[in-house]
């Protein structure tokens, strides 16, 4: 046998190697939370029986009344109104599988990645990954990976609170200069389905969620104010 | 002389573990020894998960192992990559639900033959794929997967099932976990020779210490969990968990060197990821369950 047939098609032979995992060494907690996701086994499966679950639930508890086109493209940001917890499944309950499959919905680490328990409940139901609010390099970072990032679908409220209504300008200033569109969505109905402040959710309270068209963007300014004129309008 | 005779000593167990419990944390208390409380609170959770698995019954016990061999083995996969291979990694742990299913009805014959259906399964993923490249380490690191992670703990599963086989069980998973303290201990306090490249800290006061202390845990447990074994099967029974214990963590070690990295994951705080707590038990285990078997001719 000639040594060119010993060999792989590049002409080398192959090598063991190693390359672990890059959230090899994370907790649980910061795994759930990372985006990215890397590929697991075991998260991807929980993360499907709980979004199929999720969504069901929500469907069945809430006639939810669609309005305008589903967003198409790779890059995709969905930047919503917040008024409750049941905003992110309305969302979810509103689009494609394959959208849900691939969605992340930015979620304050300090508030749904504290604790093990409930970084598992948001990240397999409300399909969550981390934000740090309270980093200043975290904008930045942000920037990084969306830049790297060439397929996804994100989920941003860019008030950062059920109780505020503004946007931040930065959160859009980062999106918008890393090449993403920008879909506005208004949710409405939501804050009386489940109250701010209220334990449990309401049940059978007619929502809507409305998409629309992608956002040009001149300004980081204009596009706070288009986006609020827009919830205003549809909520 | 029956090993069907054997006891069924969990109770006593139980209670020595709630009583080595409060004194350890009393010891840690008055001690001041602050490095010990993190791995002591991991084991609050782990001893009760271990307990009460065994209380339910072999079902759960068996669901137990079956559990860690896949966390551990993921644990494995992550580390080197495999685990890019999903078709590999499911593979494996297929192999390992066969394997603790069969150790836990009791088809020995079928749970032997487990490895040689694992390997043939994984020959069938390069063919699938129709790829070359990377599938002999992704095929090597399976094989490993399905009979070292795989298999071999499974073995505990079938002590298990075996009539009096609580004993053992109970022997066999306290005294590696006690015998990796042992040698630490031991190192820390009087190790001054190193003597291995595979994990660099390791002394020959520690290992020796823990070869002796597993011999004289094997006939403190003796009375207690295995009566009906003669002396020098309880004397065999200290060196394999002395020494077997040991060589399985130097393994395991010799695999996070090659793979460069210092533990197999943080699922257990002070402690490391799961293989980190098993890589004793790994190897121990099966050569347990072979060496008494052999000599009492075979299980029911």
């Amino acid at each position: 046998m000639s040594d060119r047939e010993t060999a792989s098609p590049s002409g080398e032979p192959h090598a063991f190697s190693y390359a672990p995992m890059p959230d090899v060494g994370l907790s649980v907690r910061e795994r759930l939370g990372q985006y990215p996701r890397v590929p697991d086994i075991t998260f991807d499966a929980l993360r499907t029986v709980a979004r199929w679950t999720a969504v069901g639930l929500t469907k069945l508890q809430f006639p939810i009344e669609v309005r305008g086109e589903e967003p198409s493209g790779d890059r995709v940001a969905l930047v919503a109104n917040h008024q409750s917890h049941l905003d992110s499944l309305l969302v979810l309950a509103s689009l494609s599988e394959r959208r849900r499959r691939e969605i992340a919905c930015l979620a304050a680490k300090d508030y749904f990645f504290e604790n093990t328990s409930f970084a598992l409940a948001s990240s397999l139901f409300a399909m969550a990954v981390a934000f740090d609010r309270t980093k200043y390099t975290e904008l930045r970072r942000w920037t990084r990976i969306l830049r790297e990032q060439q397929r996804g679908t994100l989920l941003v409220y860019p008030s950062g609170s059920r109780r505020r209504s503004e946007a931040h300008d930065a959160i859009l200033f980062v999106i918008a200069s890393s090449g993403w569109s920008i879909v506005p969505v208004a949710i409405a109905g939501s804050a009386k389905a489940w109250p701010v402040g209220s334990r449990v959710w309401r049940p059978f309270r007619r929502v809507r969620v409305t998409f629309g068209p992608p956002m040009s963007v001149d300004t980081t300014k204009d596009l706070g104010v288009s986006l609020a004129a827009f919830w205003s309008a549809n909520t | 002389m029956g090993i069907e005779a054997l006891p069924q000593p969990l109770a006593a167990y139980t209670a020595l573990a709630a009583i080595s419990v409060v004194v350890f944390g009393v010891f840690l208390r008055i001690t001041r020894l602050t490095a010990g409380w993190l791995p002591y609170r991991t084991w609050l959770v782990m001893l009760p998960v271990v307990l009460v698995a065994l209380w339910l019954g072999t079902w759960a016990w068996a669901l137990l192992i079956t559990l860690l061999s896949i966390y551990g083995f993921k644990e494995f996969a992550r580390a080197t990559g495999l685990y890019r291979e999903r078709l590999f990694v499911l593979a494996v742990y297929l192999a390992m639900i066969a394997a603790n299913v069969l150790a836990y009805v009791g088809r020995f014959g079928l749970f032997t033959v487990v490895p040689m259906w694992g390997v043939a399964l994984l020959t069938l993923i390069p063919i699938l794929r129709n790829k070359t490249e990377g599938m002999l380490q992704s095929f090597a690191l399976s094989v490993l997967g399905v009979v070292y992670f795989g298999w071999f703990l499974a073995h505990l599963t079938y002590l298990a099932t075996w009539e009096g086989g609580l004993g053992l069980v109970l022997y066999v998973v306290l005294a590696t976990q006690l015998n990796d303290v042992i040698a630490f201990l031991f190192g820390k306090l009087l190790g001054r020779r190193h003597w291995t490249a595979l994990s660099p800290n390791k002394t020959v006061e520690g290992s020796l210490g823990a070869l002796v202390f597993g011999i004289v845990f094997a006939f403190i447990n003796w009375q207690l969990a295995f009566p009906q074994l003669p002396w020098w099967m309880v004397l065999g029974l200290g060196v394999i968990v002395g020494a077997g214990g040991q060589i399985g963590d130097l393994t395991l070690a010799n695999f996070k060197r090659n793979v460069g990295i210092k533990d197999f994951g943080n699922l257990l705080p002070g402690h490391g990821g799961i293989l980190d707590r098993l890589n004793s038990l790994t190897l121990v285990a099966p050569v347990a369950f072979h060496f008494v078997r052999f000599f009492f001719g075979g299980f029911p």
